[in-house]
């Protein structure tokens, strides 16, 4: 069966009837589909964190619905009603580390599972399997997860959200605050993740390179309303359309564009630094020649 | 100009067996009115080397002097008021149930008295761009809002040193922008000494000059240009490559003669049009 996520005209408000009341979603329609790597983009406050907090029933709409994995949720939702959805979405906020508790990585990663009534050794086998998936090296396995460095860290908790097995990964800003290399080892583990492991990635970023290299389908918030969706190559077509509505280009996308206004013809803009060289490369070789 | 600070063969170990310092013999004169970007990857002793200088850790080896003072616990009390740090994470740093009355604790903690103290919440406040939310709950602002009161609050204790450890990295590409540009103000204008700790190539391109740290050593100190140049390997030291860069080296492997040296945006662009817009 193909699980899609369906939003059916879904509005969330905040704090309901008082001064602080924030209509954070409104009339949201849109499909996601099974095995996408779908990219959230927008501004702060565009309503982000609120439409993920929905995938898993955590925010429940104050209007509308939505359909996850076949389980609708809507504004009389219980979460007695959600049964495995809270496992079947893995979670990752903005800087999951902070819930690491255990003595030991490996006990942190087996912890979601025992709690699903697994036993210690298939626990801690899956621990183990999940920790060679986000690249852990075996000797931190032991160790306390508070030693580690702060990209590792991330990984744990990352494999502890793995070990609930969850089939759609929700990922909020995840590489916010790491250094660059770390933040291209954990895009690198995201892909390998949708490549191999099948799951469905749906990632808030401000990094339009990481949209443009791994997205193939964008959600771009505004105010809470739904501005447009389409894959990448649709919405960086438009930089005129982007600048309006304050949205970053991709790097090589914007080098491309002064490229042209000074008279370089590249017919499409390219999104990624591969695209742009092969077709340079391409422009030069007919200069030679 | 003269040397604000001075650091001489300073190491730090945060337990006494630990094999690696987190500072390994650095020595470092940072010029006043100077803008230095510290860079490295994670672990390398960027914050360690921000906090030895604010006095929160005393070294086992070394000297460190600000302003022509050495450090000592009779002096930490007088050295850190010439110097503010501004962190990472814009919601750790609020004391305050207002704007105001968070730019005013760091004062309250000084005892200053009160009309002087008002005087200067205006002035930091209208410094960041931040006076029309003197009344705002600092919870409900934006990530780039909350950073430039976190730097209003600094400046009102009139340090002639900021440090930015990391200060932009959790902002979104608006509020980056802002807090560099604040930066830049800062630097230029009012003629503070920066120090600024930082993954971000824009950020480091933006001052005078780069240090490199690694395990605890500085392994390079040279100007943005020369850092930048060094391709691929920025990764391993803790920055991006710069885009000119990383496209050279993707069209070097498609058999383009690339030039060896650093080309800026404007250079690379440059470049490119005198091959391709020969006639
Ligand atoms: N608990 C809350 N009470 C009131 N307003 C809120 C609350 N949480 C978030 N908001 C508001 O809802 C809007 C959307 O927030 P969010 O989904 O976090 O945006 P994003 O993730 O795109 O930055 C923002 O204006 C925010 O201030
Ligand atoms: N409070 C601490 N206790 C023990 N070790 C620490 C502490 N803070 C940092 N370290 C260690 O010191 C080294 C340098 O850390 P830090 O200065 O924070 O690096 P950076 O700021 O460059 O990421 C790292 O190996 C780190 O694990
Ligand atoms: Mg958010
Ligand atoms: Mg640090």
């Amino acid at each position: 069966m193909v699980m899609s996520i369906t939003f059916e005209k879904l509005s969330y408000t905040y704090q309901t009837g008082t001064p602080f009341e924030h209509h954070a979603l409104q009339d949201i329609s849109l499909t996601i589909a099974d095995h996408s790597y779908t990219a959230i983009i927008g501004h702060t406050g565009s309503g982000k964190s609120t439409l993920l907090q929905h995938l898993n029933g955590l925010l429940k709409p104050t209007s509308g619905k939505l359909v996850v994995n076949g389980q609708m949720i809507d504004t009389k939702t219980k979460n007695k009603q959600l049964g495995d959805l809270r496992h079947e979405v893995g979670f990752v906020f903005q800087f999951p580390e902070a819930q690491l508790f255990e003595e030991t990585v490996l006990k942190d990663i087996s912890f979601g599972p025992k709690n699903l009534g697994k036993s210690e050794t298939e626990a801690l086998e899956i621990a183990r399997q999940k920790a060679k998936l986000v690249n852990l090296p075996d000797d931190v396995l032991e160790k306390s997860p508070f030693e580690l460095s702060g990209g590792q860290m991330r990984r744990v908790a990352i494999a502890g959200i793995l070990a609930m097995q969850p089939n759609i990964l929700v990922l909020d800003e995840p590489t916010a605050g790491l250094d660059p290399k770390g933040r291209i080892e954990m895009m690198e583990m995201f892909k390998q993740l949708y490549e191999k492991e099948k799951l469905t990635i749906i990632l808030v970023t401000h990094n339009m390179n990481d949209v443009a290299n791994y997205a193939d389908n964008v959600i771009v918030l505004e105010q809470g309303r739904l501005l447009r969706q389409g894959v990448p190559t649709e919405i960086f077509s438009n930089p005129e359309w982007l600048n309006k509505h304050h949205l970053g280009l991709p790097q090589t996308t914007a080098f491309a564009l002064k490229l042209q206004e000074r008279g370089i013809n590249l017919q499409e803009l390219p999104l990624t630094e591969k695209k742009l060289a092969q077709k340079l490369a391409a422009l030069l070789q007919r200069e030679v020649k | 100009m003269s040397a604000i600070i001075e650091i001489e063969n300073l190491t730090y170990r945060y337990a006494p067996d630990d094999i690696i310092p987190a500072l390994d013999n650095i020595n470092l004169s940072i010029k006043e009115g100077q803008w230095l970007a510290i860079v490295g990857h994670n672990g390398s002793g960027k914050s360690t080397l921000a906090k030895a200088i604010d006095g929160l850790i005393a070294p086992q080896e070394g000297t460190i002097k600000v302003a022509g003072i050495k450090l000592s616990e009779d002096t930490v009390w007088d050295i850190r008021t010439n110097i503010g740090m501004v962190f990472q994470n814009p919601d750790n740093q609020f004391v305050g149930a207002d704007v105001e009355g968070d730019v005013a604790f760091g004062m309250e903690n000084q005892g200053i008295e009160r009309s002087e103290m008002v005087k200067r919440v205006h002035e930091a406040l209208t410094a960041v761009n931040m006076s029309q939310f003197a009344k705002h709950e600092p919870v409900r602002l934006s990530g780039g809002q909350k950073q430039r009161v976190a730097i209003a609050g600094v400046l009102a204790l009139r340090p002639n040193i900021v440090i930015f450890d990391e200060s932009t990295s959790m902002l979104d590409p608006e509020g980056h922008r802002d807090i560099i540009k604040l930066m830049k103000k800062l630097n230029t204008e009012e003629k503070f000494t920066v120090l600024s700790i930082t993954h971000d190539i824009d950020e480091a391109a933006l001052a005078d000059r780069v240090v490199v740290l690694d395990n605890g050593k500085i392994i390079a100190d040279d100007s943005p240009e020369k850092i930048f140049a060094r391709g691929q390997q920025l990764i391993d030291l803790g920055l991006d490559v710069p885009y000119p860069e990383s496209l050279k080296q993707e069209l070097a492997q498609l058999d383009v003669v690339v030039p060896k040296e650093y080309l800026s945006e404007e250079g690379m662009i440059d470049w490119l049009c005198r091959l391709l817009l020969k006639n």
